[in-house]
Protein backbone atom coordinates (compact mmCIF):
# COMPACT_ATOMS: atom_id res chain seq x y z
CA UNK A 1 0.00 0.00 0.00
CA UNK A 2 1.51 3.22 -0.84
CA UNK A 3 1.82 6.02 1.49
CA UNK A 4 2.63 9.24 0.68
CA UNK A 5 4.60 11.42 2.64
CA UNK A 6 3.21 14.71 4.45
CA UNK A 7 4.43 17.09 6.58
CA UNK A 8 4.19 16.40 10.26
CA UNK A 9 1.23 14.23 10.19
CA UNK A 10 0.69 13.34 13.89
CA UNK A 11 0.30 16.90 14.57
CA UNK A 12 -2.09 17.43 11.64
CA UNK A 13 -4.03 13.87 13.34
CA UNK A 14 -4.37 15.60 16.42
CA UNK A 15 -5.44 18.85 15.38
CA UNK A 16 -7.81 17.40 12.90
CA UNK A 17 -9.72 15.14 15.72
CA UNK A 18 -9.68 18.01 17.88
CA UNK A 19 -11.17 20.17 14.88
CA UNK A 20 -14.31 17.05 15.19
CA UNK A 21 -14.42 17.13 18.61
CA UNK A 22 -14.82 20.56 18.90
CA UNK A 23 -17.26 20.72 16.02
CA UNK A 24 -19.36 17.41 17.48
CA UNK A 25 -19.77 19.98 20.95
CA UNK A 26 -20.78 22.95 19.04
CA UNK A 27 -22.85 22.55 15.69
CA UNK A 28 -26.38 22.14 16.54
CA UNK A 29 -27.21 19.73 12.80
CA UNK A 30 -28.12 16.41 14.25
CA UNK A 31 -26.42 15.62 10.84
CA UNK A 32 -22.92 16.68 11.55
CA UNK A 33 -23.33 15.40 15.18
CA UNK A 34 -23.50 11.61 13.17
CA UNK A 35 -20.97 12.66 10.42
CA UNK A 36 -18.09 13.11 13.40
CA UNK A 37 -19.08 10.61 15.86
CA UNK A 38 -19.05 8.47 12.91
CA UNK A 39 -15.75 9.78 11.99
CA UNK A 40 -14.38 9.54 15.45
CA UNK A 41 -15.94 5.90 15.89
CA UNK A 42 -13.67 4.85 12.98
CA UNK A 43 -10.44 6.43 13.79
CA UNK A 44 -11.29 4.74 17.30
CA UNK A 45 -10.41 1.02 14.93
CA UNK A 46 -6.88 2.65 14.75
CA UNK A 47 -4.75 1.68 17.67
CA UNK A 48 -2.10 4.33 16.77
CA UNK A 49 -5.11 7.22 17.23
CA UNK A 50 -6.14 6.05 20.81
CA UNK A 51 -3.33 8.78 22.67
CA UNK A 52 -5.04 11.26 20.98
CA UNK A 53 -8.22 9.81 21.74
CA UNK A 54 -7.25 9.81 25.37
CA UNK A 55 -5.89 13.30 25.07
CA UNK A 56 -9.02 14.59 23.70
CA UNK A 57 -11.13 12.95 26.23
CA UNK A 58 -13.28 11.34 22.71
CA UNK A 59 -13.74 8.33 25.09
CA UNK A 60 -15.93 10.18 27.53
CA UNK A 61 -17.57 11.87 24.38
CA UNK A 62 -18.29 8.11 23.19
CA UNK A 63 -19.91 7.51 26.45
CA UNK A 64 -21.76 10.21 26.85
CA UNK A 65 -23.36 9.72 23.70
CA UNK A 66 -25.05 6.45 24.48
CA UNK A 67 -27.73 8.38 26.84
CA UNK A 68 -28.34 10.73 23.40
CA UNK A 69 -32.24 10.08 22.44
CA UNK A 70 -30.91 10.10 18.37
CA UNK A 71 -30.60 6.03 17.93
CA UNK A 72 -28.06 6.92 15.41
CA UNK A 73 -25.89 8.34 17.34
CA UNK A 74 -26.09 5.89 19.96
CA UNK A 75 -25.19 3.16 17.03
CA UNK A 76 -21.80 5.18 16.53
CA UNK A 77 -20.80 5.70 19.89
CA UNK A 78 -20.89 1.92 20.70
CA UNK A 79 -19.24 1.14 17.74
CA UNK A 80 -16.11 3.51 18.99
CA UNK A 81 -16.20 1.92 22.07
CA UNK A 82 -16.00 -1.61 20.55
CA UNK A 83 -13.32 -0.49 18.50
CA UNK A 84 -11.09 0.81 20.86
CA UNK A 85 -11.99 -1.03 24.28
CA UNK A 86 -9.79 -3.87 23.73
CA UNK A 87 -6.94 -1.28 24.11
CA UNK A 88 -5.86 -1.97 27.86
CA UNK A 89 -5.63 1.84 29.11
CA UNK A 90 -9.02 2.57 27.23
CA UNK A 91 -10.55 -0.55 28.99
CA UNK A 92 -9.45 0.83 32.56
CA UNK A 93 -10.77 4.27 31.65
CA UNK A 94 -14.01 3.11 30.28
CA UNK A 95 -14.51 0.92 33.63
CA UNK A 96 -13.04 3.08 36.37
CA UNK A 97 -15.01 6.06 35.00
CA UNK A 98 -18.17 4.41 35.17
CA UNK A 99 -18.93 3.34 31.18
CA UNK A 100 -20.14 -0.24 32.21
CA UNK A 101 -24.60 0.26 33.37
CA UNK A 102 -24.28 2.68 30.00
CA UNK A 103 -22.98 -0.47 27.52
CA UNK A 104 -25.70 -2.77 29.00
CA UNK A 105 -28.50 -0.35 28.78
CA UNK A 106 -27.63 -0.02 25.10
CA UNK A 107 -28.11 -4.45 25.05
CA UNK A 108 -32.10 -3.13 24.88
CA UNK A 109 -32.00 -0.96 22.02
CA UNK A 110 -34.22 -1.90 19.03
CA UNK A 111 -31.05 -1.36 16.81
CA UNK A 112 -29.24 -4.21 15.70
CA UNK A 113 -25.59 -3.01 15.04
CA UNK A 114 -26.01 -1.24 19.07
CA UNK A 115 -27.02 -4.30 20.06
CA UNK A 116 -24.04 -6.03 19.04
CA UNK A 117 -21.29 -3.66 19.00
CA UNK A 118 -22.58 -3.71 23.04
CA UNK A 119 -21.86 -7.64 23.02
CA UNK A 120 -18.99 -7.12 22.00
CA UNK A 121 -18.03 -4.66 23.94
CA UNK A 122 -18.73 -5.95 27.42
CA UNK A 123 -16.89 -9.59 26.19
CA UNK A 124 -13.72 -6.90 25.27
CA UNK A 125 -14.28 -5.01 28.64
CA UNK A 126 -14.47 -8.66 30.57
CA UNK A 127 -11.58 -11.19 31.05
CA UNK A 128 -12.22 -14.77 30.24
CA UNK A 129 -12.61 -16.67 32.85
CA UNK A 130 -13.40 -14.90 36.10
CA UNK A 131 -14.90 -11.55 35.65
CA UNK A 132 -12.95 -8.65 35.62
CA UNK A 133 -15.48 -6.64 36.84
CA UNK A 134 -18.55 -8.61 38.57
CA UNK A 135 -21.38 -6.00 36.79
CA UNK A 136 -20.43 -7.60 33.20
CA UNK A 137 -21.48 -11.03 34.25
CA UNK A 138 -24.22 -10.06 36.31
CA UNK A 139 -27.59 -12.09 35.84
CA UNK A 140 -29.71 -9.29 34.43
CA UNK A 141 -26.79 -9.65 30.86
CA UNK A 142 -26.50 -13.62 31.20
CA UNK A 143 -29.98 -14.02 30.70
CA UNK A 144 -29.96 -11.43 28.04
CA UNK A 145 -27.22 -13.46 26.70
CA UNK A 146 -28.93 -16.58 27.00
CA UNK A 147 -32.07 -14.95 24.76
CA UNK A 148 -29.39 -13.48 22.40
CA UNK A 149 -28.45 -17.45 22.61
CA UNK A 150 -32.16 -18.41 21.08
CA UNK A 151 -32.13 -15.51 18.20
CA UNK A 152 -32.46 -16.16 14.40
CA UNK A 153 -29.73 -13.54 14.09
CA UNK A 154 -26.82 -15.23 13.23
CA UNK A 155 -24.50 -12.83 14.20
CA UNK A 156 -25.90 -12.15 17.60
CA UNK A 157 -26.68 -15.77 17.94
CA UNK A 158 -22.87 -16.44 17.47
CA UNK A 159 -21.86 -13.67 19.61
CA UNK A 160 -23.57 -14.64 22.73
CA UNK A 161 -23.00 -17.95 22.01
CA UNK A 162 -19.26 -16.97 22.44
CA UNK A 163 -20.13 -15.04 25.60
CA UNK A 164 -21.98 -17.49 27.45
CA UNK A 165 -18.98 -20.18 26.79
CA UNK A 166 -16.13 -18.14 27.08
CA UNK A 167 -17.44 -15.47 29.45
CA UNK A 168 -19.21 -16.97 31.95
CA UNK A 169 -19.29 -19.73 34.07
CA UNK A 170 -21.48 -22.72 33.57
CA UNK A 171 -22.93 -22.32 37.28
CA UNK A 172 -24.10 -19.08 35.99
CA UNK A 173 -25.57 -20.23 33.09
CA UNK A 174 -27.09 -22.85 34.48
CA UNK A 175 -28.60 -19.93 37.45
CA UNK A 176 -30.16 -17.94 34.91
CA UNK A 177 -31.32 -20.51 33.09
CA UNK A 178 -33.28 -21.42 36.11
CA UNK A 179 -34.44 -17.69 36.67
CA UNK A 180 -35.66 -17.52 33.27
CA UNK A 181 -38.47 -19.76 33.49
CA UNK A 182 -39.57 -17.57 36.46
CA UNK A 183 -38.78 -13.39 36.05
CA UNK A 184 -40.73 -11.71 33.37
CA UNK A 185 -37.68 -10.61 31.02
CA UNK A 186 -37.54 -6.75 29.93
CA UNK A 187 -35.07 -6.85 27.20
CA UNK A 188 -36.37 -7.55 24.08
CA UNK A 189 -34.53 -8.83 21.01
CA UNK A 190 -33.47 -5.97 18.62
CA UNK A 191 -35.42 -5.64 15.13
CA UNK A 192 -33.89 -7.08 12.21
CA UNK A 193 -35.31 -7.37 8.61
CA UNK A 194 -35.83 -11.18 9.08
CA UNK A 195 -38.87 -12.41 11.25
CA UNK A 196 -38.37 -14.61 13.96
CA UNK A 197 -38.16 -18.20 14.00
CA UNK A 198 -41.36 -19.92 15.49
CA UNK B 1 -23.28 -22.28 6.08
CA UNK B 2 -26.46 -21.24 5.28
CA UNK B 3 -27.93 -18.28 6.85
CA UNK B 4 -31.10 -18.04 8.32
CA UNK B 5 -31.66 -14.92 6.39
CA UNK B 6 -30.48 -15.94 3.29
CA UNK B 7 -33.31 -18.81 3.24
CA UNK B 8 -36.06 -16.27 4.79
CA UNK B 9 -35.26 -14.25 1.96
CA UNK B 10 -34.33 -11.32 3.46
CA UNK B 11 -31.97 -8.96 2.95
CA UNK B 12 -30.20 -7.28 5.77
CA UNK B 13 -29.65 -3.73 6.91
CA UNK B 14 -26.05 -4.09 6.99
CA UNK B 15 -25.82 -4.88 2.79
CA UNK B 16 -27.78 -2.37 1.77
CA UNK B 17 -25.68 0.19 0.26
CA UNK B 18 -26.39 3.61 1.84
CA UNK B 19 -26.44 6.71 0.10
CA UNK B 20 -23.21 8.93 0.01
CA UNK B 21 -22.97 11.96 2.07
CA UNK B 22 -23.31 15.41 0.57
CA UNK B 23 -23.23 17.82 3.57
CA UNK B 24 -19.77 16.91 4.78
CA UNK B 25 -18.23 19.89 5.83
CA UNK B 26 -15.39 21.07 3.86
CA UNK B 27 -12.46 20.12 6.23
CA UNK B 28 -13.49 16.89 6.73
CA UNK B 29 -14.53 15.62 2.91
CA UNK B 30 -12.48 13.02 2.01
CA UNK B 31 -11.25 11.87 -1.44
CA UNK B 32 -14.23 9.68 -2.63
CA UNK B 33 -17.42 10.65 -1.81
CA UNK B 34 -18.38 7.99 1.06
CA UNK B 35 -21.80 7.26 3.02
CA UNK B 36 -22.07 7.48 7.15
CA UNK B 37 -21.16 4.59 8.21
CA UNK B 38 -19.24 3.01 11.26
CA UNK B 39 -17.67 -0.51 10.51
CA UNK B 40 -16.92 -2.66 13.37
CA UNK B 41 -14.62 -5.71 14.25
CA UNK B 42 -18.48 -7.29 14.22
CA UNK B 43 -19.40 -5.93 10.65
CA UNK B 44 -16.17 -7.01 9.18
CA UNK B 45 -15.88 -10.05 8.12
CA UNK B 46 -13.97 -12.78 5.83
CA UNK B 47 -17.26 -13.71 3.89
CA UNK B 48 -17.88 -10.94 1.11
CA UNK B 49 -21.01 -10.23 -0.42
CA UNK B 50 -20.84 -9.06 -3.91
CA UNK B 51 -24.14 -7.84 -6.09
CA UNK B 52 -24.56 -6.35 -9.04
CA UNK B 53 -22.56 -9.03 -10.84
CA UNK B 54 -23.53 -8.77 -14.46
CA UNK B 55 -24.79 -12.21 -15.54
CA UNK B 56 -23.12 -12.95 -18.31
CA UNK B 57 -20.83 -15.94 -16.78
CA UNK B 58 -18.01 -14.28 -15.16
CA UNK B 59 -17.60 -15.70 -11.99
CA UNK B 60 -14.28 -17.17 -12.94
CA UNK B 61 -13.44 -13.53 -13.62
CA UNK B 62 -14.44 -12.11 -10.73
CA UNK B 63 -13.01 -14.82 -8.48
CA UNK B 64 -9.95 -14.44 -10.30
CA UNK B 65 -10.29 -10.82 -9.95
CA UNK B 66 -10.73 -10.82 -6.45
CA UNK B 67 -8.01 -13.09 -5.24
CA UNK B 68 -5.64 -10.21 -6.38
CA UNK B 69 -6.12 -9.24 -2.84
CA UNK B 70 -5.37 -12.16 -0.97
CA UNK B 71 -5.32 -16.27 -1.19
CA UNK B 72 -9.88 -17.23 -1.11
CA UNK B 73 -10.75 -20.03 0.35
CA UNK B 74 -14.96 -20.89 -1.23
CA UNK B 75 -16.72 -18.98 -3.12
CA UNK B 76 -20.35 -19.88 -4.41
CA UNK B 77 -23.38 -17.77 -6.30
CA UNK B 78 -25.93 -16.88 -4.08
CA UNK B 79 -28.94 -18.06 -6.06
CA UNK B 80 -31.76 -17.23 -3.63
CA UNK B 81 -30.50 -13.97 -2.64
CA UNK B 82 -32.52 -11.19 -3.94
CA UNK B 83 -30.89 -9.49 -7.04
CA UNK B 84 -31.83 -6.95 -9.87
CA UNK B 85 -32.19 -8.05 -13.30
CA UNK B 86 -29.81 -9.85 -14.59
CA UNK B 87 -27.44 -9.93 -12.20
CA UNK B 88 -26.23 -12.07 -9.44
CA UNK B 89 -24.72 -12.34 -5.83
CA UNK B 90 -22.16 -14.53 -5.07
CA UNK B 91 -19.93 -14.82 -1.76
CA UNK B 92 -16.11 -15.31 -1.70
CA UNK B 93 -14.57 -16.07 1.37
CA UNK B 94 -10.99 -15.35 1.85
CA UNK B 95 -7.94 -16.97 4.06
CA UNK B 96 -7.75 -13.86 5.61
CA UNK B 97 -9.57 -11.01 6.95
CA UNK B 98 -7.12 -8.30 5.93
CA UNK B 99 -7.16 -9.55 2.52
CA UNK B 100 -11.08 -9.55 2.87
CA UNK B 101 -11.08 -6.02 3.93
CA UNK B 102 -8.32 -4.81 1.13
CA UNK B 103 -10.57 -6.19 -1.62
CA UNK B 104 -14.31 -4.73 -0.09
CA UNK B 105 -12.03 -1.25 -0.10
CA UNK B 106 -10.77 -1.76 -3.60
CA UNK B 107 -13.29 -3.49 -5.29
CA UNK B 108 -16.19 -1.77 -4.09
CA UNK B 109 -18.01 0.32 -6.53
CA UNK B 110 -16.03 -0.66 -9.56
CA UNK B 111 -17.06 -1.22 -12.82
CA UNK B 112 -16.95 -5.46 -13.93
CA UNK B 113 -18.44 -6.43 -17.07
CA UNK B 114 -20.41 -3.37 -17.39
CA UNK B 115 -21.95 -3.56 -14.20
CA UNK B 116 -20.95 -1.93 -10.86
CA UNK B 117 -20.15 -3.92 -8.25
CA UNK B 118 -21.26 -3.09 -4.69
CA UNK B 119 -19.38 -5.51 -2.31
CA UNK B 120 -20.27 -5.77 1.52
CA UNK B 121 -19.07 -7.59 4.60
CA UNK B 122 -22.00 -11.00 5.42
CA UNK B 123 -20.79 -11.92 8.86
CA UNK B 124 -23.62 -13.65 9.13
CA UNK B 125 -22.17 -16.36 6.92
CA UNK B 126 -19.30 -16.54 10.10
CA UNK B 127 -19.52 -20.09 11.93
CA UNK B 128 -19.42 -19.40 15.70
CA UNK B 129 -15.35 -20.67 16.02
CA UNK B 130 -14.82 -17.70 13.07
CA UNK B 131 -16.49 -15.40 14.87
CA UNK B 132 -14.60 -16.42 18.09
CA UNK B 133 -11.27 -16.51 16.37
CA UNK B 134 -12.32 -13.26 14.65
CA UNK B 135 -12.47 -11.33 17.87
CA UNK B 136 -9.07 -12.88 19.45
CA UNK B 137 -7.44 -11.95 16.52
CA UNK B 138 -8.25 -8.58 16.61
CA UNK B 139 -7.65 -8.18 20.66
CA UNK B 140 -4.51 -9.65 20.01
CA UNK B 141 -3.84 -7.10 17.47
CA UNK B 142 -4.16 -4.45 19.98
CA UNK B 143 -1.98 -5.65 22.44
CA UNK B 144 0.65 -6.76 19.63
CA UNK B 145 0.09 -2.77 18.31
CA UNK B 146 0.40 -0.64 21.68
CA UNK B 147 3.14 -2.88 23.24
CA UNK B 148 5.08 -2.01 20.18
CA UNK B 149 4.16 1.48 20.79
CA UNK B 150 4.85 1.54 24.32
CA UNK B 151 8.12 0.05 23.58
CA UNK B 152 8.79 2.55 21.15
CA UNK B 153 8.38 5.87 22.97
CA UNK B 154 10.40 4.20 26.12
CA UNK B 155 13.29 3.89 23.62
CA UNK B 156 12.15 7.13 22.03
CA UNK B 157 12.39 8.82 25.65
CA UNK B 158 15.74 7.46 26.21
CA UNK B 159 17.27 8.73 23.22
CA UNK B 160 15.78 12.23 23.22
CA UNK B 161 18.74 12.90 25.48
CA UNK B 162 20.79 11.90 22.48
CA UNK B 163 19.07 14.30 20.30
CA UNK B 164 20.37 17.18 21.72
CA UNK B 165 23.90 16.91 19.65
CA UNK B 166 21.91 16.41 17.14
CA UNK B 167 20.47 20.19 17.51
CA UNK B 168 23.64 21.51 18.08
CA UNK B 169 24.67 20.27 14.22
CA UNK B 170 21.60 21.37 13.25
CA UNK B 171 22.42 25.32 14.84
CA UNK B 172 25.81 24.76 13.54
CA UNK B 173 25.24 23.95 9.99
CA UNK B 174 22.28 26.69 10.15
CA UNK B 175 24.01 29.43 11.87
CA UNK B 176 27.32 29.15 10.68
CA UNK B 177 27.30 33.51 10.07
CA UNK B 178 26.41 33.84 13.84
CA UNK B 179 29.22 30.95 14.41
CA UNK B 180 32.74 33.00 14.78
CA UNK B 181 30.50 35.81 16.92
CA UNK B 182 28.85 33.51 18.79
CA UNK B 183 32.22 31.22 18.91
CA UNK B 184 32.56 32.68 23.07
CA UNK B 185 28.97 33.45 23.64
CA UNK B 186 27.30 30.34 22.44
CA UNK B 187 24.20 29.64 24.72
CA UNK B 188 22.64 32.89 22.69
CA UNK B 189 22.95 30.72 19.25
CA UNK B 190 21.15 27.90 20.72
CA UNK B 191 18.75 29.05 22.23
CA UNK B 192 16.81 27.89 19.23
CA UNK B 193 12.95 25.75 19.80
CA UNK B 194 14.57 22.03 20.18
CA UNK B 195 13.43 20.08 16.91
CA UNK B 196 15.18 22.53 14.50
CA UNK B 197 16.61 19.07 12.64
CA UNK B 198 13.00 17.35 12.64
CA UNK B 199 10.61 20.20 11.78
CA UNK B 200 12.69 20.90 8.72
CA UNK B 201 12.35 17.64 6.86
CA UNK B 202 9.25 16.41 5.14
CA UNK B 203 8.22 13.80 8.17
CA UNK B 204 5.84 11.48 7.79
CA UNK B 205 4.74 8.69 7.06
CA UNK B 206 0.91 7.32 7.48
CA UNK B 207 -1.70 6.40 5.37
CA UNK B 208 -2.77 9.87 3.78
CA UNK B 209 -6.69 8.30 3.78
CA UNK B 210 -6.97 8.69 7.05
CA UNK B 211 -7.17 12.63 7.56
CA UNK B 212 -9.29 13.37 4.45
CA UNK B 213 -12.11 10.45 4.91
CA UNK B 214 -14.97 11.36 7.02
CA UNK B 215 -17.46 9.54 8.80
CA UNK B 216 -16.95 6.11 6.95
CA UNK B 217 -14.42 3.19 6.24
CA UNK B 218 -10.60 5.04 6.86
CA UNK B 219 -8.25 3.61 5.43
CA UNK B 220 -6.97 1.29 7.84
CA UNK B 221 -3.91 0.04 5.73
CA UNK B 222 -1.46 2.31 8.35
CA UNK B 223 -1.76 -0.94 10.77
CA UNK B 224 0.83 -2.25 8.83
CA UNK B 225 2.87 0.28 7.99
CA UNK B 226 2.75 1.51 11.78
CA UNK B 227 4.76 -2.11 12.76
CA UNK B 228 7.87 -1.27 10.01
CA UNK B 229 8.76 1.98 11.33
CA UNK B 230 12.05 2.87 10.39
CA UNK B 231 13.81 5.46 13.55
CA UNK B 232 17.35 5.36 12.00
CA UNK B 233 17.36 8.67 12.90
CA UNK B 234 17.48 8.34 16.07
CA UNK B 235 20.52 5.58 16.50
CA UNK B 236 22.69 8.13 14.20
CA UNK B 237 24.03 10.72 17.60
CA UNK B 238 24.25 7.72 20.35
CA UNK B 239 27.91 7.63 20.06
CA UNK B 240 27.73 11.62 21.24
CA UNK B 241 26.58 10.74 24.67
CA UNK B 242 30.07 10.35 26.02
CA UNK B 243 30.94 14.00 24.54
CA UNK B 244 27.79 15.76 25.82
CA UNK B 245 28.77 14.70 29.48
CA UNK B 246 31.97 16.18 28.93
CA UNK B 247 31.04 19.60 27.99
CA UNK B 248 31.70 22.51 30.30
CA UNK B 249 30.34 25.41 28.38
CA UNK B 250 27.24 27.12 28.26
CA UNK B 251 25.30 25.13 25.70
CA UNK B 252 25.56 22.50 28.48
CA UNK B 253 22.51 24.18 30.08
CA UNK B 254 20.70 24.31 26.82
CA UNK B 255 20.64 21.07 26.31
CA UNK B 256 19.67 20.38 29.97
CA UNK B 257 16.72 22.84 29.39
CA UNK B 258 16.05 21.23 26.18
CA UNK B 259 15.00 17.42 27.26
CA UNK B 260 11.90 19.38 29.37
CA UNK B 261 10.70 20.67 26.24
CA UNK B 262 10.92 18.06 23.93
CA UNK B 263 9.34 15.54 26.15
CA UNK B 264 6.46 17.83 26.59
CA UNK B 265 6.66 17.93 23.04
CA UNK B 266 6.81 14.40 22.44
CA UNK B 267 3.74 12.59 23.78
CA UNK B 268 1.48 14.99 21.53
CA UNK B 269 3.64 15.05 18.90
CA UNK B 270 3.58 11.11 19.63
CA UNK B 271 5.07 8.36 17.66
CA UNK B 272 7.41 8.62 14.68
CA UNK B 273 9.35 10.03 12.41
CA UNK B 274 10.62 8.06 10.04
CA UNK B 275 12.79 9.43 6.92
CA UNK B 276 12.46 8.77 3.96
CA UNK B 277 15.57 7.68 2.02
CA UNK B 278 15.60 10.43 -0.62
CA UNK B 279 15.16 12.72 2.35
CA UNK B 280 18.17 11.41 4.17
CA UNK B 281 20.38 10.98 0.99
CA UNK B 282 19.52 15.12 0.38
CA UNK B 283 19.80 15.68 3.74
CA UNK B 284 23.48 14.18 3.87
CA UNK B 285 24.00 16.02 0.49
CA UNK B 286 23.21 19.24 2.66
CA UNK B 287 25.35 18.61 5.48
CA UNK B 288 28.35 17.87 2.84
CA UNK B 289 27.84 21.34 1.62
CA UNK B 290 27.16 22.80 4.61
CA UNK B 291 30.79 21.32 5.87
CA UNK B 292 32.44 22.93 2.85
CA UNK B 293 31.20 26.24 3.10
CA UNK B 294 32.20 25.79 6.86
CA UNK B 295 35.67 24.68 5.92
CA UNK B 296 36.10 28.10 3.53
CA UNK B 297 34.27 30.16 6.60
CA UNK B 298 36.96 28.93 8.81
CA UNK B 299 39.99 29.60 6.93
CA UNK B 300 38.83 33.04 6.51
CA UNK B 301 37.36 32.86 10.51
CA UNK B 302 40.71 32.08 11.74
CA UNK B 303 42.97 34.60 9.93
CA UNK B 304 40.67 37.38 11.91
CA UNK B 305 42.07 38.06 14.92
CA UNK B 306 39.34 36.06 17.51
CA UNK B 307 39.75 34.72 20.76
CA UNK B 308 41.20 31.52 20.91
CA UNK B 309 40.56 29.59 24.22
CA UNK B 310 42.68 25.98 24.38
CA UNK B 311 46.26 25.11 23.87
CA UNK B 312 48.09 27.07 20.97
CA UNK B 313 49.46 24.50 19.16
CA UNK B 314 53.04 24.86 18.09
CA UNK B 315 53.51 26.12 15.01
CA UNK B 316 54.66 23.59 11.82
CA UNK B 317 58.31 24.10 11.21
CA UNK B 318 59.44 25.08 7.64
CA UNK B 319 61.69 22.79 6.11
CA UNK B 320 63.34 24.20 2.77
CA UNK B 321 63.26 21.07 0.26
CA UNK B 322 65.53 22.73 -1.97
CA UNK B 323 63.64 21.64 -4.60
CA UNK B 324 60.49 24.02 -5.74
CA UNK B 325 58.58 21.29 -6.76
CA UNK B 326 58.88 20.04 -3.31
CA UNK B 327 58.34 22.99 -1.45
CA UNK B 328 54.82 23.39 -3.35
CA UNK B 329 53.73 20.20 -2.53
CA UNK B 330 55.03 20.43 1.36
CA UNK B 331 53.12 24.25 1.38
CA UNK B 332 50.28 22.85 0.15
CA UNK B 333 50.75 20.15 2.78
CA UNK B 334 51.26 22.46 6.00
CA UNK B 335 48.25 24.30 4.75
CA UNK B 336 45.62 21.90 4.83
CA UNK B 337 47.26 20.77 8.25
CA UNK B 338 46.80 24.02 9.43
CA UNK B 339 43.36 24.28 8.08
CA UNK B 340 42.47 20.70 9.93
CA UNK B 341 44.17 21.75 13.45
CA UNK B 342 42.10 25.21 13.47
CA UNK B 343 38.81 23.20 12.30
CA UNK B 344 39.71 20.17 15.21
CA UNK B 345 40.65 23.14 17.90
CA UNK B 346 37.20 25.04 16.64
CA UNK B 347 35.06 21.81 16.94
CA UNK B 348 37.35 20.97 20.24
CA UNK B 349 36.45 24.43 22.01
CA UNK B 350 32.51 24.49 21.07
CA UNK B 351 31.13 20.73 20.89
CA UNK B 352 34.10 18.09 21.74
CA UNK B 353 32.95 16.99 18.04
CA UNK B 354 35.72 13.77 18.30
CA UNK B 355 34.27 11.90 16.26
CA UNK B 356 32.99 14.09 13.65
CA UNK B 357 36.80 15.68 14.09
CA UNK B 358 38.22 11.94 13.26
CA UNK B 359 36.01 11.23 10.37
CA UNK B 360 36.52 14.27 8.92
CA UNK B 361 40.47 14.65 9.46
CA UNK B 362 40.35 11.06 8.50
CA UNK B 363 40.49 12.30 4.92
CA UNK B 364 44.02 13.92 5.67
CA UNK B 365 45.44 11.70 7.84
CA UNK B 366 46.28 9.77 4.90
CA UNK B 367 48.04 12.79 2.97
CA UNK B 368 49.64 13.64 6.42
CA UNK B 369 51.38 10.53 7.35
CA UNK B 370 52.64 9.91 4.13
CA UNK B 371 54.35 13.08 3.72
CA UNK B 372 55.63 13.77 7.22
CA UNK B 373 58.61 12.20 6.37
CA UNK B 374 59.02 14.70 4.30
CA UNK B 375 58.36 17.92 6.27
CA UNK B 376 59.58 16.57 9.73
Amino acid sequence: MAQKPKVDPHVGRLGYLQALVTEFQETESEDAKEQVLANLANFAYDPSNYQYLRQLQVLDLFLDSLSEENETLVEFAIGGLCNLCSDKANKEHILQTGGVPLIINCLSSPNEETVLSAVTTIMYLSSPGSGSHPELTAMPVVQCMLRFSLSANTRLRNLAQIFLEDFCSPSQVAEARSWRAHSALGIPLPKTEAPQQP
Amino acid sequence: MASNGRELGGVFDHHVQRAVCDTRAKYREGRRPRAVKVYTINLESRYLLIQGVPAVGAMKELVARFALYGAIEQYNALDEYPAEDFTEVYLIKFMNLQSARTAKRKMDEQSFFGGLLHVCYAPEFETVEETRKKLQERKAYIARTTKNKDHYMTQKKLVTEHKNTKNFRQDFHSETSGFCAAAVNTSTGNSDPCFPYSCELPLCYFSSKCTCSSGEHVDRASNSSQDGRNHDETGEHCNHKDSLQKMQIKTLKNSVACPGAQKAITPSEAVDRFMPRTTQLQERKRRRQDDRKLGTFFETSTSSNEVVIGPLLPDIPKVDMHDDSLNTTADLIRKKLKEVRSLKTCFKRLFDYITKWRIFCSNYSIVIDFFSFLIF
